[in-house]
Order: structure tokens, then C-alpha cells, then sequence
């Protein structure tokens, strides 16, 4: 059974977020397969390398990161909720025409047709 | 080539969920034609006539499911149940042709559905 899930909860303040994590990996100790995780509306702010949780909370953002990192899963953002968010990648910026990134590395912008093939791959999509 | 359903169950302005939820649609609708669209609980006020949300300072993207016929996406649903609570009958009222269903039909049509995407 091969998985998408549909992320749009952000990674603080709602339990989208967490909940999608938890069941990401439930998906690999039951050896099905997790084809991609799409963040939509406010669930692009996972992507956000800008936030910064406390020391003692569950720092989200790196599990995804892990996530991607240990078994592959491709992390993909929406690029146009992510744009209205400020979730940028190599943006110019200012006065000194800097390029700047505010998206997680790890993470991809892409648009809904990827979401789009990724239905038409997967058997199930889950959302949060 | 799958079937998904559009669910819309959020008023249209307050939160931006509905509104990127349309630009999900046409998008999507780029690749996959079996699209049909239902407007449930308060998703029903989405398509209703005369709004003003330029007065709370939101943009009025309700006129943008007007491009929806041109996208051939002509499967509308409005759940009557959901009409009746918050009382409203007249499918004039809304100016897109949206077909007026109980919520048993709504539930079944969904079942027939490959996936469900809630806005």
C-alpha cells in the first residue's frame, strides 16, 4: 500500500502537523510505503527554517528533515501558499541584492500538478 | 484516472483555506478531469450572490468559481440539509448551476469517489 499525505496544519499551534509526523512513521514500522508528504495552506510553514522552538519542545520541523534524510520521503511545498507565507528560496532581497532562502533545505516548492501525479500514484491519501 | 472529490465546508472569508482550496482545484483539474466539487455545512455561503467581502477588507475570489464550467468541471453539489439549517432554499441564490442534493445523496456520491480532499 503506497501513501500520500496532504499536510495543512503549520508545525506549531494546531495538531495537523504532529499527528501527520506520527502517522508517516507508523506507515514505515507497518512496511507500507510513503510516496510523498504535500504541505498545503498553512502546513507549508513546516518548511519555515526561521522558526525556532524551545529547548524543550518537540522540534518538528527537524523530524521532517529526519524523515527525508532516513527514508527518503520527499518533502514537497505548494509554492504558492508558500510565496504568501514568505516561505521563499533564493529570493533577491534588499539594498545589497542578497539572495536569500527562508525554505528548510530538505524541503521541495512544487505545484499541485506534482500533487496532482502523486494521486494518481499513490492508494491512499491521507489528510491533516 | 482517479475520481476526487472536492469537499468545501468553510465559509469564504475569515480564513484563506477555501480560497487556496479553489486554486488547488483548477490546478489539479490541469491533469485530472474527474473532478466533482460538494458544498457542505457552511461551504454552502462560497457560492452565494452578492457578497462584499471588499468591506472586511478581503479580496472577492468568489467570482473565481465562475471559471470552473470553462475548466469543464460541471459536477456541483450542495448539500440541501446544510441549506435548510442555515435557511436557505432558492438555487438562484448561487450563480454557478449546482445541483441540490440531501446529505444521504452526498454521502453516497462521495463513496464512489477514489479520494476526498476537505477544505
Amino acid at each position: 500500500m503506497s501513501y500520500t499525505l496532504l499536510v495543512t496544519g503549520p508545525p506549531y499551534g494546531t495538531q495537523n502537523a504532529s499527528t501527520a509526523l506520527l502517522f508517516s512513521r507508523a506507515i514505515f514500522t507497518s512496511n507500507y510505503k510513503l510516496l510523498s508528504v504535500f504541505f498545503h495552506f498553512d502546513g507549508v510553514l513546516n518548511a519555515n527554517k526561521l522558526i525556532s522552538f524551545s529547548s524543550d519542545e518537540y522540534n518538528l520541523i527537524e523530524k521532517w528533515v529526519d524523515l527525508n534524510k532516513t527514508f527518503g520521503v520527499k518533502l514537497n511545498v505548494c509554492i504558492s501558499a508558500a510565496y504568501r507565507r514568505g516561505i521563499v528560496k533564493n529570493q533577491v532581497y534588499n539594498e545589497f541584492s542578497r539572495s536569500i532562502s527562508t525554505l528548510k533545505s530538505s524541503f521541495h516548492l512544487t505545484g499541485f500538478s506534482e500533487l496532482a501525479r502523486y494521486i494518481e500514484k499513490s492508494d491512499r491519501i491521507i489528510q491533516f | 484516472m482517479k475520481n476526487i472529490a472536492f469537499v468545501f465546508s468553510h465559509v469564504p472569508h475569515g480564513t484563506s483555506l477555501s480560497r487556496e482550496g479553489l486554486d488547488s482545484v483548477l490546478s489539479i483539474s490541469v491533469i485530472n478531469q474527474n473532478i466533482s466539487i460538494f458544498f457542505v455545512g457552511d461551504g454552502i455561503f462560497q457560492l452565494m450572490r452578492n457578497q462584499n467581502p471588499q468591506c472586511i477588507l478581503s479580496r472577492n475570489y468568489v467570482s473565481s468559481f465562475g471559471v470552473l464550467p470553462f475548466f469543464d468541471i460541471n459536477k456541483l453539489y450542495y448539500c440541501k440539509d446544510s441549506l435548510i439549517e442555515r435557511g436557505y432554499f432558492n438555487k438562484y441564490d448561487f450563480f454557478l448551476n449546482v445541483s441540490i442534493i440531501s446529505r444521504i445523496h452526498i454521502r453516497e456520491k462521495l463513496e464512489q469517489h477514489d479520494l476526498i480532499i476537505n477544505f
